[in-house]
């Protein structure tokens, strides 16, 4: 609601979401002024690093894997972002701009160490639902509750999964299902609209469903 | 009701399971538009497929939801700052 008069005049497009521009961040010892984080407030910028530090690298790690790299890349993302500060544009929040940077520079340091194990584009293609003339070739199968409450390897098995998918398909799984950012959101830090990502969530769940679907099925009984 | 919305899949006029599974994103985050969503749930009651699908759909969303947490290291933040004074001009901290 604030957002309206604040909305920068030259790049005067209104974001699709009200809450989309924000003067402030919240953190534990008060909302970080923006205006102080544009200044160069050193003081503000800090209570940024104490805020965000933690979420951030989680994200990282669950790109890349590696707990060591995503530390470099962490203090990497607040070094350009302090850098950087007169380049943001208040199109969207700021720690969308900043989740930007570092999903950048995560993304740039996977492809430099290419996993390996990842499934191809047209393996998730496969692995998306059958249909003839517009209707399911096989009847998908019931899941049991029981069954996917019990399992005891759950959490194992679908960050297996996760970590299997492409990285298109990986980045938004991880943003918008596990951290729970609205698709808006996730649209402005991979820089994609946000039907694509709608379709890469989709295909992404897709394959994981399929992943899951021989654990889960229900057991026939005896 | 499940006769004609059957009658009209088997015409083309209302979409099958292919087109509503194109829509599944859109339904479970509430973003469909009220005639679009009335279709897909038309179909969803009379499809057994469908039906099963989403509810697959739904339980790997909350599975995914439900994945380890990642452990945070001590001091995450405050190495990141020691980082930041060696390299960005970043001034000391008060506190030392
Ligand atoms: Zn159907």
């Amino acid at each position: 609601m604030e957002s309206t008069e604040k909305r920068d005049p030259v790049h005067g497009a209104p974001p699709d979401e009200g809450d989309l521009v924000t003067t402030t961040a919240e953190g534990a010892e008060g909302p970080i002024s923006l205006e102080a984080l544009m200044a160069g407030d050193e003081k503000a910028f800090e209570q940024l690093v104490m805020q965000e530090s933690a979420r951030l690298f989680r994200v990282i790690v669950r790109i890349i894997g590696d707990d060591d790299e995503a530390q470099s890349i962490l203090q990497e993302t607040f070094l350009q972002a302090y850098q950087r500060m007169s380049t943001f544009r208040r199109e969207s929040k700021l720690t969308t701009w900043l989740y930007a940077i570092g999903i950048n520079l995560a993304r740039a340091s996977l492809r430099k160490s290419r996993r390996i194990s990842s499934l191809e584009d047209q393996e998730v293609e496969r692995m998306q639902p059958e249909f003839n003339r517009g209707m399911f070739v096989d009847t998908p199968a019931v899941w049991d509750p029981a069954r996917v409450t019990e399992l005891s390897d759950r959490q194992q098995l679908v960050r297996k999964g996760i970590d299997q998918l492409p990285e298109d398909y990986n980045s938004v799984i991880i943003l918008r299902d596990i951290e729970e950012y609205s698709t808006e959101e996730v649209a402005r830090m991979l820089d994609i609209s946000p039907g694509a990502v709608r379709v890469r969530l989709h295909r992404a769940r897709g394959a994981l469903r399929k992943l899951l679907d021989p654990h889960m099925r229900r057991m026939p009984r005896n | 009701m499940k006769f004609l919305t059957a009658l009209k899949t088997a015409l083309g006029l209302a979409p099958g399971c292919e087109k509503v599974n194109e829509f599944l994103a859109e339904y479970v985050e509430g973003a469909l538009d009220e005639t679009t969503r009335a279709h897909f749930e038309a179909h969803m009651n009379m499809c057994k497929c469908c039906d099963h699908y989403l509810d697959q759909y739904r339980q790997t969303i909350e599975m995914t939801r439900q994945v380890e947490e990642i452990p945070v290291p001590a001091e995450l933040a405050e190495h990141t700052l020691a980082f930041l004074r060696k390299n960005a001009n970043f001034p000391s901290s008060p506190q030392g």
